[in-house]
């Protein structure tokens, strides 16, 4: 994780849009995922992308100009600033979501499990994700349920906001009922014996997997290092 | 396969016993029904046998409780899930939540318990052979209907080759279809000598059907125990509070108003109330 | 209070069409089965009803009030639904907290509210469960909180969804009383369920759904007696229906005592030959 927003900062800006270009976009095309990933990315991006734009451009105070709008000037760094930033979120937010969109979050797990993550940490991961939906049915049917007696939740913020409050008991003491017996049902699936554990699903670790990973650490550290150098010999 | 003599549970805080000086044995390889009104002590017998008491519910126990050979009271939950498996009412609560497919959330108690690979594949398949879930392995176990939940749960629970399976009121949240579906499955895992049942049901029709035997519980007591068509014939049965199938009434109006004879054992299923209407 | 449903059309977002062009008249008073199996479009045509979903197209009217003018909370006042779940509705820490949260959003003064409480508590045996909580009770006991905080509303029209399931023998010869009083009361009742022999002994009349369109809407003796269409809906006939047809009687008794008197009738037109 810090890895790879050190990698981030430490590659020259314009290397993030051939990143990009290069290798995030077309491994989505390959998954078949191109259009989610860039419509997700889009609107990822756009929020930040707009305003350091508008910002760094109007702003920069400094150097050739542009263009002019009316009393603002829009400015050349600015500009090539606002690109490096947006250049950096975007490649972050482009490889983060190839890795959700990509991977199964439980083999995600499971390999993290692997490699020393506790069991419990992935059970709970990869039913928090499954279930939030469905907790989000519940207080659906709880919210219909009242507005059946007489709750009112249509109109003013104030109401709706207002129309939240008895949602809340509902919600928890239904979870938390559902709680025990889900655990039962756990415990009847032998979730707290103690003993080794097997695993259905087999994760191949070619050769060719692993040469990627030592030659991906040792670029990460290149990179950073000459940075880190650069810097200090400035 | 299981032996209760004089077992009587209070659950703490409780003044009054769930169960009171409850004897029973039930023998391998029969489907048992537990019947009963609600707070008639059904749910708790079943955590009993299942070790979810005194393992999970505290309260006092007394007397002796031996399941599949096991001491309970002396033994864990993770020994006893080995060789009990539990089927609870609600179908959504039994998807673990932690697998993505119908194959996979049956092999999740084989993970818990260790079982080498090859036989895992081995046994999941069986499983969805046995409950018809073949079709929809790979689907989310989300994507089920109820009933198909259900049968999912006594997959999962049969995966890991249980001397005997507890359900608590399997069907009450499903529908006709639902019902159906897992009353046919239990009867014929019990038939083709897989695993003992022990069901605490409501459904008298289907009870009357599947059931080898019958036991009433009232107030966490026995009252009557032996095969359905005994126990539901019972002039005592009226005062037990069990939701009476609409044969057996209409042979008891009949025989009020003396339109049928006194005597003849009261029908629970189709096929007997053909024959005592015939 | 009539209902009346011209053409609705609902389609849950990113889903299927749950209600294709549902009409139907409910006459003031009168009661009604809505039968089908599982995603028919039987809960969903309630919701629309109850003003909790918004129909595509189509209309809704509750007596005068169009119901698509009026919030959920509104038509409260005239319609109640009481769902099948209890604990989707309990939320107050007291059985007494609970049933008067209705009366209370209807702006009731507490003398009155105190005397609804007491009559419904009354009829559905809950009167020494009023300072529980009900999380405490059991579930056929939260069943019938749930149903008397829906009562207490007094609201002319009642849709029960799937009322039976859960209860035991006591508590279903409960439920018979207490839907005897709402006849004598002279309230519309609309209920879904899977149960058939319920249907058939309560219930004149049946609405049969299956995928989103209303397949019949006859007596129940009709909708009982055809083969074809419980087939198509896939809908087991009531008990004492399937003996009658086994037995090859020309009737279909849709109650014990039905069947009792066909039996008669029958042995005693025996006798004579």
């Amino acid at each position: 994780m810090g890895l790879l927003l050190a990698v981030a900062f430490a590659v020259p800006w314009w290397a993030c849009y051939l990143t990009l270009g290069l290798l995030v976009l077309p491994l989505a095309a390959l998954g078949r995922l191109f259009g989610p990933l860039t419509r997700t990315l889009w609107k990822l991006v756009l929020p930040f992308a707009v305003p350091i734009l508008l910002i760094q451009g109007f702003f920069w105070g400094e150097g050739e100009v542009l263009f002019t709008l009316g009393p603002l000037s829009f400015y050349r760094l600015g500009l090539i600033f606002a690109a490096a930033s947006i250049g950096r979120i975007a490649m972050l937010g482009g490889c983060f979501l190839l890795l959700s969109m990509t991977t199964r979050i439980d083999m995600l797990m499971r390999a993290l499990v692997e490699r020393g993550l506790p069991n419990q940490a992935l059970y709970l991961v990869v039913t928090t994700l499954q279930l939030v939906p469905r907790f989000e049915a519940q207080a659906h049917r709880i919210q219909d349920a009242q507005r059946a007696r007489g709750l009112e939740t249509e109109g003013s913020i104030a109401r709706r906001a207002r129309a939240l409050v008895p949602l809340i008991g509902p919600l928890l003491l239904a979870s938390l009922m559902d709680v025990e017996e889900r655990a039962l049902a756990l415990e009847a699936r032998g979730f707290s014996r103690r003993g080794p554990r097997t695993s259905l699903v087999t994760l191949r670790d070619t050769p060719l997997q692993r040469w990627l990973r030592l030659a991906l650490w040792l670029l990460a550290a290149t990179l950073i290092l000459y940075r880190l150098v650069s810097w200090i010999t400035r | 396969m299981i032996e209760l003599d004089g077992v009587t549970f209070t659950y703490a805080g409780e003044a009054t016993p769930a169960l009171q000086q409850l004897d029973l044995r039930i023998g391998a390889g029969e489907l048992w029904a537990v019947l009963g009104p609600t707070g008639a002590g059904k749910s708790t017998l079943c955590s009993l046998l299942a070790g979810f008491i005194p393992h999970f519910y505290r309260g006092s126990l007394r007397g002796k409780v031996r399941v599949a050979g096991i001491d309970v009271p002396g033994s864990s939950l993770g020994e006893m899930s080995e060789h009990v498996g539990s089927v609870f009412q609600n179908p959504f609560n039994q998807v673990t939540g932690a697998r993505y497919t119908v194959r996979e959330e049956i092999g999740f108690g084989l993970e818990n318990l260790g079982v080498p690979r090859p036989a895992m594949l081995e046994r999941i398949e069986r499983s969805l052979a046995l409950t018809g879930l073949s079709e929809l392995a790979e689907r989310s176990p989300y994507a089920l209907s109820g009933g198909q939940q259900q049968r999912l749960a006594i997959a999962s629970i049969l995966a890991l080759r249980p001397k005997l399976m507890i359900l608590d009121e399997p069907t009450s949240q499903l529908d006709p279809a639902g019902t159906g579906q897992v009353f046919t499955l239990l009867r014929d895992l019990v038939s083709a000598g897989e695993t003992t049942v022990v069901v605490a049901e409501q459904r008298l029709e289907w009870v009357a059907r599947a059931a080898d035997r019958c036991l009433v519980l009232q107030s966490g007591t026995k009252a009557a125990e032996g095969t359905p068509s005994d126990v539901l014939s019972s002039p005592e049965a009226e005062g037990w509070g069990l939701c009476q199938s609409r044969f057996s009434r209409a042979a008891r109006a009949a025989v009020a108003q003396g339109v049928t004879p006194l005597g003849r054992q009261l029908p629970h299923t189709l096929d007997q109330a053909v024959e005592y209407f015939r | 209070m009539n209902v009346r449903l011209e053409s609705l059309s609902f389609g849950y977002p990113g889903g299927a069409q749950a209600l294709r062009q549902v009409s139907l008249e409910v006459a003031s008073g009168s009661w009604l089965a809505l039968v089908g199996e599982n995603g028919a479009g039987k809960t969903t045509l309630a919701k629309v009803i109850c003003g909790l979903l918004r129909p595509d197209t189509g209309r809704v009217w509750v007596g005068d009030w169009n119901a698509q003018e009026h919030s959920a909370a509104q038509l409260a006042r005239r319609i109640t639904y009481v769902f099948q779940n209890p604990d989707d509705q309990l939320f107050q820490r007291t059985v007494q907290a609970e049933v008067s949260f209705g009366p209370r959003n209807l702006g009731l003064p507490p003398s009155e509210i105190e005397e609804r409480l007491i009559q419904t508590l009354e009829v559905l045996q809950l009167e020494g469960l009023r300072s529980r909580h009900p999380y405490d009770l059991t579930p056929t006991q939260r069943k019938f909180v749930a149903l008397a905080a829906a009562d207490a509303m007094r609201a002319p029209l009642m849709i029960l969804d799937e009322p039976t399931t859960g209860l035991d023998g006591p508590a279903l010869r409960l439920l018979d009383g207490y839907l005897a009083r709402k006849r004598q009361e002279g309230r519309t009742l609309i209920a879904i369920s899977h149960d058939m022999d319920f249907v058939a002994e309560q219930f004149e009349r049946v609405v049969v759904m299956a995928e989103g369109k209303v397949l019949a809407d006859a007596p129940a003796a009709q909708v009982f007696g055809a083969a074809d269409l419980l087939a198509a809906s896939h809908l087991e006939a009531p008990q004492l229906v399937r003996l009658a047809e086994r037995l090859r009687w020309p009737t279909r008794p849709l109650t014990v005592e039905a069947f009792v008197a066909d039996l008669a009738t029958r042995r005693m037109a025996e006798a004579r030959r």
